[in-house]
């Protein structure tokens, strides 16, 4: 579960990030986070990930108070986060499957368990065969792949999706949103940042959209296949 | 944390060494230049120190004895001179053998005129006393006056302030150069492991985000650190030692006057080659290891 209450950011520069947010997403929730350039839309995540904290108000995450947590406390709150990043953020130095065994060796799983674990989310993903492959040798769009399997493969209760569509072929971008829905639907919470209308009204569900740091709109659109 | 969990971090690093080629050989060749110049300045530094401290034990206060002295006064000042604390060495230099040597080392014309002389020997009995600690020798001299038989006392005061003054001034420049190379060497190993880190600042971020601890993450960078460090301290080790011994063998040869007025000979490298190992080793592992830790440590804010 996902929350703000009343939160705003302002930055050291003077510009307010954030103004006021109120939003709850409960555990399951898909939505979808909208907005232009500057509207606050990075801000939101870097609050959720706790990489900033709030100027004031409160945001609870998982059942963490990002107020209060410690900051030793900080890597827990993440391990029950999956991220994926627009510009993938693999670590060009490990295999694909390195890459994803490395978020269980972080939470000090069994080597058995990651043995089975990560071909499991590798073929999830349909990447089964590229397991000893290194991220510079696969294409925008398996290299998102393998950054959404890294993201959900310790069970994460919310993952997050930062215009996850934004490096790679509009094509494939339908395929990624699938997925995400396909995890979402086996109860993991979901929180996609775009500024992809056309994925938007082709998905349909919660959509959140951030104007100069307001929430301007967040209710329940219907999907269809016209934007594709 | 598992055992597994330990050998993958170890394996981590032992493996970055080699991933990060390019950086992690830029890290060894700093190092090892830099272990190379200060250890070789040390070294130069010990043995400059050894060759002033082999020509400064060699300075003797002469003690000239009463001409009325008895065997029996002689064996007791013996003992007694042996009693000062800043005395090494004592020796007992008969009037007899003195007239003797002195004789032996004239000219044959100088022999035939002192046969005109009265056959008496005028030279006094004495001991030639050696001092551990120059710079008290005026207080030892003192000490040796007051004994009854003592006439009076020779000691090369001036020549053992020009040593002292040369001792402190080689130890001041040796210490000045060390510690200025050291200062230099540190610059340059923090700049390039910083490098080397911030090169891979991406990668620590990621970790991050994944919900890496601190430790999980510095682990392998501090493993890694320290390999490079180790490997370039064998390196410079091995450059040292061929450049010691090259050295060793020339000024040897150049300094054998020196070895005429007591110095000391060098260091050989046998001799010192345990602590040199030590120390390059020591040295080598603790940068390497902390440098790349100390530096990865910046990137973890996040």
């Amino acid at each position: 579960m996902v929350e703000f209450k009343d939160v705003s950011v302002t930055y050291s520069s003077g510009v307010d990030a954030l103004d006021g947010i109120n939003l709850r997403i409960n555990d399951g929730d898909f939505a979808f986070i909208v907005g232009s350039n500057g509207a606050g839309k990075s801000t939101l995540i870097k609050l959720l990930l706790k990489e900033i904290d709030a100027t004031s108000g409160t945001v609870l995450v998982n059942g963490y108070n990002l107020r209060k947590i410690r900051r030793r406390k900080v890597s827990m709150l993440r391990r029950t986060i999956g991220v994926v990043f627009q510009d993938f953020r693999l670590i060009p130095t490990m295999t694909v499957y390195e890459n994803i065994a490395f978020v269980l060796r972080v939470i000090d799983a069994p080597k058995k368990y990651i043995k089975t674990r990560v071909p499991y989310v590798l073929e999830l993903v349909g990447l089964s065969d590229k397991m000893k492959t290194y991220p510079e040798q696969l294409s925008g769009g398996e290299q998102q792949r393998v950054a959404l399997a890294r993201a959900l493969v310790n069970d994460p209760k919310l993952i997050i999706a930062d215009e996850p569509t934004g490096n790679i072929d509009p094509e494939l971008s339908y395929d990624i949103v699938e997925l995400l829905k396909g995890i979402n639907e086996c109860g993991t919470t979901v929180l996609m940042v775009t500024h992809e209308h056309n994925l938007v009204r082709y998905f349909g569900g919660r959509v959140i959209s951030l104007e100069n740091g307001s929430i301007t709109f967040d209710e329940m659109v219907g999907g269809s296949d016209a934007g594709k | 944390m598992r055992v597994s969990s330990a050998g993958y971090l170890v394996k981590q690093g032992v493996t970055g060494v080699w991933k990060n080629r390019m950086m992690s050989f830029a890290s060894f060749c700093i190092m090892l230049v830099s272990l190379m110049l200060v250890g070789i300045s040390i070294l130069a530094g010990i043995n400059i120190s050894r060759i002033i401290s082999g020509i400064e034990a060699q300075n003797e206060i002469f003690v000239v004895l009463k001409p009325e002295v008895t065997q029996a006064d002689i064996d007791k000042l013996y003992v007694e001179f042996n009693n000062i604390s800043n005395v090494t060495d004592v020796t007992f230099y008969s009037k007899d053998q003195a007239w003797a040597d002195m004789i032996a080392d004239m000219t044959q014309q100088e022999r035939e005129a002192m046969q005109y002389g009265n056959g008496d020997n005028p030279l006094p009995d004495t001991f030639r006393v050696k001092i551990a600690d120059l710079e008290i020798m005026d207080i030892t001299s003192s000490q040796l006056t007051t004994f009854d038989m003592v006439e009076s006392i020779q000691s090369p005061e001036s020549f053992a302030t020009a040593l002292i003054s040369l001792r402190n001034v080689a130890a001041l420049i040796t210490s000045a150069v060390v510690i200025a190379l050291m200062i230099i060497c540190l610059v340059i190993i923090s700049n390039t492991t910083r490098t080397s880190v911030h090169a891979r600042r991406k990668e620590i971020n990621i970790m991050k985000y994944v919900g890496a601890t601190n430790s999980f993450i510095r682990i392998p960078f501090f493993i890694e650190g320290m390999l490079i460090g180790i490997l370039a301290a064998i390196g410079a080790l091995i450059l040292t030692r061929f450049a010691y011994i090259e050295l060793y063998n020339v000024i040897t040869e150049q300094l054998q006057g020196l070895q005429m007025m007591g110095s000391k000979p060098l260091y050989s490298f046998s001799s010192i080659s345990t602590y040199v190992t030590i120390a390059y080793l020591a040295a080598g592992t603790v940068i390497g290891a902390l440098g790349t830790t100390i530096s990865a440590g910046k990137y973890l804010k996040v």
